[in-house]
């Protein structure tokens, strides 16, 4: 007998302290009621009488105490919730792994999910092996912890922690060398690779799921101003659905769409976002009987203002006038710089050929700038600078091509030392380093960005000496920097479970503004995220990002793509139907407690019969 | 404890007048001091019966007549008036000071009642109350005039100690005592046991009826689980478990202890009545008179 709620000590201990208590409580009695009686003559002659049962009477009174002791046993025998090993199994060591990947959270027909039934499996397997058995309880995301097997408590301890991962990628853990009986319970979704001895239980069953496979908030390459929703959905169903898809926002209303997949049919929607405001979208799709809901919605965030207010420094720009001016979210002032002054408040400077002594009060777009003190210095000025590279993948240039790109002098500036110039991440914003030449190179940076608390994009020629205003991409350069320098960046795209974002020591909170747990990693900030959801990640500096934490995967929403039927024929030959509960617990908690509340019945039932004392 | 103030209050004294009303009406005709206990014997007035003369009589009551007619001696018999002595005995042992209200109390008052009556009817009337041995005695009594006397005598005797009623009977009758009616009012509780005693009544050849007095209570008790006894008369205790079987068996105790009582008695043609203290102790007195063995 093995005791899974305390060690074998404690639960002997506590039940030396019941037996001590009830004997002792047995022999402490209130002293009788004193009651004078006319004459005792006729008593005395009754308990002679009385006394030739006296072995009767020890005997009801060794009863009492016997069924007080067993009650009082039973309970407290019960709390330490003993199991009886089984001595008929021949199995003496068990190994579970148990398939927690997203597919498991599919709801079955009877209302639990493949989980739940796998759990149950698990803990009846856990139940089988002998008392003095090892067992294990492995996972195929890597939850439980690595380690030996150990006894039965232990393994059951470590499968009530185990939870479904909608995340990573799922595989068939190594498992140790043990001579045991390896079980395998999954839904066969996403995981195989189980080894031939192990017993394959199947808690497979066929389900109806609609679920959103992709979803992304993106500028249009025309116009990378106005931004649209790309989301995807498949139906995994079996039969044809009705499905509903709405995108909620900031703005009230939202978009809402209907339409009819066939079944196993994917189709995709490109919706257009231009009357959602900044902030967090929302996707969520609905179809009858869904049976996995965690695909059913999808997050991601709008970065667009609706109106940027742009100073423009400059002593007179046609190409930067006209461009900003055509542009409806912007409310363009246009300064001279004579008339330039600190006061000036806008949303982002725009310096042309002209730097303040101090650093405005916002980001800023510099064309040229003459030295300041709060830039680098020019070093010299080089004539007709070879065709530059370009990073391609930072915000500033998507969609811009710099082929054809001509300047006919430059300025040389130096790129302060203590920031790397390579752009060592290029594609996610605020990598790892501050400044970054995304035009150019380390010796002559065309184009450098600093990505600090007020971000800076220089140029380090004029616009007037070079072509690039008359570059199809120019005015998408425009765009793109306005809306890097305002901080207007679509979220990060991740899949649940582990998230590393490329932000030091950031702070982390979900969408209804609640803490989550992150710890920092290098130059980067992990952080679970279990469910789909839109996280703020905030580092110092007020260094901003948004991850959009979507399941959006096409494996994950087909929850029907199992090689297993929904009974298996398991390699042991015996067969496990999907769903089916598990067997009779072999606790004995609830006997025990029966059995405490059967003789509590019987002690209450003799004691008014007189029968016990 | 005895109500000594208002044992005897003017409620008692009209039910005593009432008692007294429905005795005479119980045995109509019947006179005060010459009803009872008349037998024939040679000296008197009223010619009563005739006898064989026996040799050696006195011959001043033959009738003479007669022999000549007869040629036989014949006696002339007349009758005697002969008071009828009353001794009543009240058990005044500690365990008549019990209940409520005291069986002593009630005790008291049943010897009262028969006193009055035996006292207006010009019986000897004695007042005796026991414990182990006489405790308190009033010497015999005749006359109504004597019945404050003998209230004032009851109210001041109080209970206590042990009941030994052959004690008792021994002190009483060992002195010369006439026949009469020993009515003896007691629970009967006697650790020596009652059938000595009655039998040195029958020794003496008094005539006996017992007024069994209990309490509901002692004859059903209702005690809790565990309880210490303690005698009221001798001051013992024991320690006893209390079980539905054996209050059962108690009560068939007690039940055996009243039968076997009435039995001696009713064996030996005496009177015996069971009460318990609830019943109003003028309907006990009626049913006394209704044996008709105290009045005659």
């Amino acid at each position: 007998m093995i005791f899974l709620g305390m060690s074998a000590g404690m639960v002997a201990a506590l039940l030396g302290t019941t037996l001590v208590a009830v004997v002792f409580l047995y022999w402490l009695k209130p002293p009788p009621r004193r009651v004078v009686v006319p004459s005792t003559l006729l008593w005395d002659r009754l308990l002679k009488e009385k006394k030739r049962n006296t072995f009767l009477d020890r005997l009801r009174w060794l009863l009492s105490l016997l069924l007080a002791l067993t009650i009082g046993l039973s309970v407290a025998a019960g709390v330490g919730r003993p199991e009886l090993s089984s001595p008929s199994q021949d199995i003496r060591n068990i190994m579970v792994v148990i398939d927690n990947s997203a597919t498991m959270a599919t709801l079955t027909a009877d209302g639990f999910t493949r989980w739940e039934h796998a759990v149950a499996h698990a803990g009846r397997f856990l139940r089988q092996g002998s008392a003095s058995g090892k067992f294990l309880i492995l996972d195929t995301s890597g939850q439980a912890p690595p380690g030996e097997p150990g006894d039965r408590r232990s393994a059951l301890e470590v499968l009530t922690g185990l939870t479904v991962s909608l995340g990573g990628a799922p595989e068939f853990p190594d498992l140790p060398e043990l001579d045991a009986e390896i079980f395998f319970i999954s839904d066969g979704v996403m995981v195989d690779g189980a080894p031939p001895e192990a017993t394959l239980i199947s808690v497979f069953e066929p389900a109806h799921n609609v679920g959103i496979t992709a979803f992304e908030i993106e500028a249009l390459p025309s116009e990378p101003t106005r931004y649209h929703a790309f989301v995807q959905m498949k139906n995994a169903s079996p039969v044809a659905k009705q499905v509903t898809l709405r995108l909620s926002g900031a703005v009230e209303g939202g978009i809402r769409d209907t339409l009819t997949l066939q079944a196993d049919e994917t189709q995709a929607r490109f919706i257009d976002l231009s009357g959602f405001g900044r902030g967090p979208v929302r996707a969520v799709v609905t179809a009858d009987a869904d049976a996995f809901s965690a695909d059913d919605y999808a997050y991601g965030f709008l970065p667009i203002r609706t109106q940027t207010r742009v100073a423009l420094i400059t002593p007179g720009s046609l190409y930067l006038e006209n461009v900003l001016a055509d542009e409806p979210r912007l409310s363009l002032e246009v300064i001279r710089p004579s008339q330039y002054n600190p006061s000036v408040s806008a949303d982002v400077y725009i310096f042309d050929r002209f730097a303040p002594p101090q650093a405005p009060g916002g980001p800023s777009l510099l064309f040229l700038p003459p030295d300041a003190g709060w830039l680098s210095r020019t070093l010299d000025v080089v004539e007709v600078p070879e065709a530059p590279a370009w990073n391609p993948a930072h915000p500033v240039l998507r969609f811009v091509a710099l082929e054809d790109l001509r300047i006919d002098r430059a300025a040389r500036i130096g790129v302060p030392a203590d920031r790397d110039a390579q752009a060592s991440s290029a594609g996610e914003p605020g990598g790892g380093s501050v400044s970054e030449v995304v035009v150019g190179n380390r010796s002559l940076p065309l184009v450098l960005v600093s990505d600090q608390a007020d971000r800076i994009v220089r140029v380090s020629f004029a616009l007037e000496d070079s072509n690039f205003a008359l570059q199809p991409g120019f005015p998408i350069f425009l765009a793109n920097t306005l809306g890097w320098l305002m901080d207007e960046q679509v979220a990060l795209a991740r899949a649940p479970g582990r998230v590393e974002v490329p932000l030091p020591s950031a702070a982390v909170t979900d969408l209804e503004g609640n803490g989550v747990v992150a710890w920092p990693l290098s130059d980067r900030t992990v952080f679970q995220a279990d469910q789909p959801g839109l996280y703020t990640v905030v580092a110092a500096g007020d260094r901003r990002l948004r991850v959009a934490v979507n399941l959006a995967s096409v494996e994950r929403s087909s929850v029907n793509d199992s090689g297993l039927a929904s009974s298996e024929i398991t390699a042991a030959g015996t067969t496990v139907l999907a769903g089916a509960e598990p067997g009779p617990s072999d606790e004995l908690w609830i006997f025990l407690l029966l059995l405490a509340l059967v003789l509590v019945v019987v002690e209450w039932v003799t004691y008014h019969r007189r029968v016990t004392v | 404890m005895s109500e000594k103030a208002t044992l005897f209050d003017d409620e008692f004294l009209k039910k005593l007048e009432y008692l007294n009303l429905v005795s005479n009406h119980m045995i109509p005709g019947h006179m005060h001091g010459e009803h009872r206990a008349k037998k024939k014997t040679d000296s008197g007035i009223e010619f009563a019966d005739y006898r064989q003369y026996v040799s050696g009589e006195d011959t001043k009551n033959v009738d003479w007549r007669t022999y000549l007619r007869l040629d036989k001696l014949i006696l002339r018999l007349f009758e005697e008036d002969a008071d009828l002595p009353i001794y009543i005995f009240f058990d005044a042992s500690g365990s008549m000071d019990h209940g409520a209200p005291a069986k002593y109390d009630y005790a008291r008052k049943i010897a009262a009642a028969l006193c009055y009556v035996g006292l207006l009817n010009q019986d000897r009337v004695n007042l005796v109350g026991f414990a182990d041995g006489i405790a308190h005695e009033l010497s015999a009594r005749r006359g109504k005039h004597q019945v404050w006397h003998a209230f004032r005598f009851l109210e001041s005797a109080q209970p206590g100690g042990a009941t030994s009623m052959e004690k008792a009977f021994k002190a009483f009758f060992s002195s010369r005592r006439r026949r009469g009616l020993v009515v003896v009012v007691s629970d009967f509780l006697d650790e020596e046991g009652f059938s000595r005693a009655f039998d040195m009544l029958r020794y003496f050849r008094q005539d006996l009826f017992a007024v069994h007095v209990y309490t509901t209570e002692e004859a059903h008790p209702d005690l809790p689980d565990e309880v210490l006894l303690e005698d009221a008369e001798l001051g013992t205790s024991q320690r006893v478990r209390v079980t539905p079987a054996l209050l059962e068996g108690y009560a068939e105790q007690f039940e055996e202890h009243c039968e076997e009582v009435g039995a001696y008695c009713r064996k030996n043609g005496w009177g015996y009545l069971r009460t318990t203290t609830d019943v109003p102790f003028e309907d006990l007195i009626l049913q006394v008179f209704r044996q008709g063995r105290f009045l005659k």
